[in-house]
């Protein structure tokens, strides 16, 4: 009995605590400038190490490892801890990011900025990032403590992004704040307080530089809930970048510390969140298969061309990947999925509802339009901070064939009955015609016969 | 690594005890009309609830209060004297900071005609506006002062892309309408006339001394003919062209067979 129960703690004690897997790929390049060290984040590495990633350290200054080697990125997974650094090499600088992310399949980048204007600065700035001007990090004088007010608290939003876990407990941050575009591809995950504002000012002395900042910049005052501190860019082709506003956000210092008596800050939880999203882990969809046939045919067989006013169903199959169990499970919940029937513009563009047996699958039946020509399938769904789901097939719509029309119609009684009369009515002359002449020439014959004899 | 509870201590103060914080007191606000009168005026404490105010585009929205703290009473400036403008419905927040000067007065002054940098875009709604005063040293307080409504913004356009990140409206496609037939009385009634001429025949026949015998030489023809006919009615019916020319040869030279031997017969 003991020693099968020491067996079972052995076999347990085997299994990773907090296995997450990235579905597309393990390995992960933390650049990170000299005045930051390792063991200061080690919670959040090990952490990541513990959920099954690779994870390799150099200073931007190093030449090893690098990002690409002849053409090919090396690494799935980039976190740049560079947020003072000025001099990046070439293979981790602005330039060689854009390139990873354009590749396929991408890399996807984790990126710390500070008060400080550097290359990373200027590589935020392209996604459509505001930030305020250099040296203001942000700051908050509530809730009222004794910590510096550059440490702010900020708690978990009413409505948060689907990315954060439920209940998150109130985070540290200390760092910079900056504005998003309209770019629909930027989305905020964690905003700045209402109360907070970007200011270099440590005195109540410096209340007069705040009031003509907010003038000079012309921009106004950097502050409120409208700014976030952390925020997230799924890009079209798969490849998710995070900003943060500052890198002490994951350090060991801001996860052990306690906001409330008894009560430990959500900060372990929220760069485990933020990794776990940048790294697609969470949120990552897939179209498995999506086909079409004509509504009735149980072979299900894919057309080339369909009829005007066909009923033609459509079916798709998306999955989530899922990334405790490492592979893509079966999605039925996603809401607002919807298909569009197009030639140029959508003819038509309707909901597509989950079929109720079949996990994952989701179909929709519709009747082609009267015009003909060539259409496309069409299914776009984004939603900020999901993988894009895309579908485009072609298919033709023709006119129907010349059999293809309604026959036998009501209104043409007339004339079918018109022209099967003549039909009867020339066999009836033709039998009257070829008979009574055999009965005059008979008539004939017998006159015949009778004169001769 | 030093001890996580010894940390950084954090105090959070709770809002409902009356604890020394800034505050303010003379709180009034005016609004002016385009020609410097007041139309409007407010006057305006912590303790009181919001109320609602007014501005149209000509007119000047005035405040002033003075700031001072209740635990050393007296008056201060503090670090931060915003003004929040907060739109519930659709979420829009501007902040707009005070100058307030040395002896704790401030003062504002806001005209519709250039209105400040921070101010959101404004609906039919009224904004919620409320004071957020912080300092470095003496602990800050947010106090709900009124409702103001403005004349609405001329709205931003959104990003182009935008609309795809959401539900879009549905399309359906407007069928030309089905083909409307005509009553089959009315069909019925024609067939009937067209029919009427038979009616006509077949009582005049009664007049025309015909009498039929059939004639084995005639009779293959005869029924060949009519199988053309019958052959007519199924190409209507069912057939294809390739399929009635084919049996139609085939049916033709039966045809031409037989009519040469009837014609056979009448020599």
């Amino acid at each position: 009995m003991r020693i099968s129960r020491l067996f079972a703690a052995l076999l347990v004690s085997l299994v990773p605590t907090a296995l997450a897997r990235s579905s597309t790929g393990d390995k992960v390049l933390v650049v990170m400038e000299p005045t930051l060290k390792a063991e200061d984040y080690s919670l959040f590495f090990n952490n990541l190490r513990s959920r099954g990633y690779e994870v390799f350290f150099r200073a931007p200054n190093e030449k090893m490892p690098t990002t690409m080697s002849y053409d090919i990125p090396q690494f799935s997974h980039i976190i740049m801890f560079t947020p003072t650094a000025k001099n990046l090499e070439a293979d981790v600088g602005p330039q060689a990011l854009f390139t990873l992310l354009k590749e396929n399949p991408s890399t996807n980048i984790l990126v710390a900025l500070s008060p400080k204007r550097t290359p990373m600065s200027d590589f935020a700035a392209e996604f459509n990032i505001g930030l305020p001007p250099p040296n203001t990090p942000l700051i908050s004088h509530f809730p009222p403590r004794s910590s510096p007010h550059t440490q702010l608290i900020i708690n978990s939003p009413s409505k948060a992004h689907p990315l954060l876990s439920k209940n998150l407990p109130p985070v540290l941050f200390e760092g910079q704040a900056h504005l998003l575009g309209d770019n629909p591809l930027l989305f905020p995950i964690l905003n700045a307080p209402v109360e907070s504002f970007s200011t270099d000012g440590t005195e109540d002395r410096r209340a007069d530089s705040v009031v003509e900042a907010s003038d000079k910049g012309g921009e106004g005052l950097w502050a409120g809930s409208k700014m976030s501190v952390v925020s997230g860019f799924q890009a079209t082709n798969g490849a998710r970048i995070a900003f943060v506003g500052g890198v002490k956000l994951f350090s060991d210092e801001f996860a052990k510390a306690e906001v409330a008596p008894g009560k430990r800050s959500g900060n372990g939880q929220l760069a485990q969140d933020i990794a776990a999203w940048t790294f697609q882990e969470t949120l990552v969809y897939k179209v498995d298969s999506a086909t079409h046939f004509l509504e009735g045919d149980e072979t299900r067989t894919e057309q080339e061309k369909y009829t005007t006013n066909d009923r033609v169903t459509f079916t798709m199959e998306i999955s989530q990947f899922d990334p405790i169990k490492n592979k893509y499970i079966p999605k039925s919940d996603i809401q607002e999925l919807q298909l569009e029937f197009t030639m140029l513009d959508p003819h038509i563009r309707t909901g597509l509802q989950a079929v109720a047996d079949k996990p994952g699958t989701y179909s929709v039946t519709f009747r082609a339009p009267d015009r003909h020509g060539v259409f496309k399938f069409v299914v776009n769904h984004k939603r900020k901070g999901i993988t894009p789901l895309q579908v485009a097939m072609p298919v033709a719509v023709v006119p129907p064939r010349h059999d293809g029309y309604p026959r036998f119609l009501s209104a043409a009684w007339p004339y079918y009955i018109g022209a099967i009369s003549t039909s009867v009515g020339f066999i009836f002359f033709c039998i009257v015609y070829l008979g009574a002449e055999s009965a005059t020439e008979r008539k004939r014959k017998e006159k015949g016969k009778n004169k001769v004899e | 690594m030093k001890p996580s509870s010894a940390l950084y201590p954090l105090v959070l103060a709770l809002a409902s005890v009356c604890s020394a914080k800034l505050s303010f007191k003379s709180g009034s606000a005016v609004v002016n009309a385009k020609d410097g009168s007041p139309s409007q005026s407010l006057k305006f404490d912590p303790s009181q609830g919001t109320k609602p105010l007014r501005v149209a585009q000509d007119e000047t929205l005035k405040l002033q209060f003075t700031v001072f703290d209740d635990a050393e009473k007296r008056d201060v400036q503090p670090h931060q004297t915003f003004l929040r403008f907060y739109d519930e419905k659709t979420d829009e927040e501007g902040i707009v900071p005070i100058k307030v000067g040395r002896d704790g007065k401030a003062r504002f002054s806001m005209n519709l005609r250039k209105p400040p940098v921070g101010l959101p875009p404004t609906t039919f709604d009224p904004l919620h506006v409320s004071l957020i005063l912080g300092s470095f040293r003496h602990e800050g307080a947010v106090y709900d002062l009124f409702d103001l409504s403005l004349p609405p913004s001329a709205s931003t356009p959104p990003h182009p892309e935008e609309s795809s990140f959401h539900v879009q409206p549905e399309i359906a496609h407007t069928f030309r309408p089905d083909q409307k037939s005509p009553p089959k009385f009315i069909s019925l009634v024609f067939a009937g006339l067209v029919l009427s001429p038979w009616a006509v025949l077949l009582g005049l026949l009664r007049y025309l001394p015909i009498s039929l015998q059939p004639d084995t030489k005639t009779l293959p023809f005869l029924a060949c003919l009519a199988s053309f006919e019958g052959l007519l009615f199924w190409y209507w019916v069912d057939l294809y062209l390739g399929q009635v020319l084919m049996y139609g040869a085939a049916l033709g030279l039966a045809t031409a067979i037989a009519g040469k031997r009837a014609l056979s017969s009448f020599n």
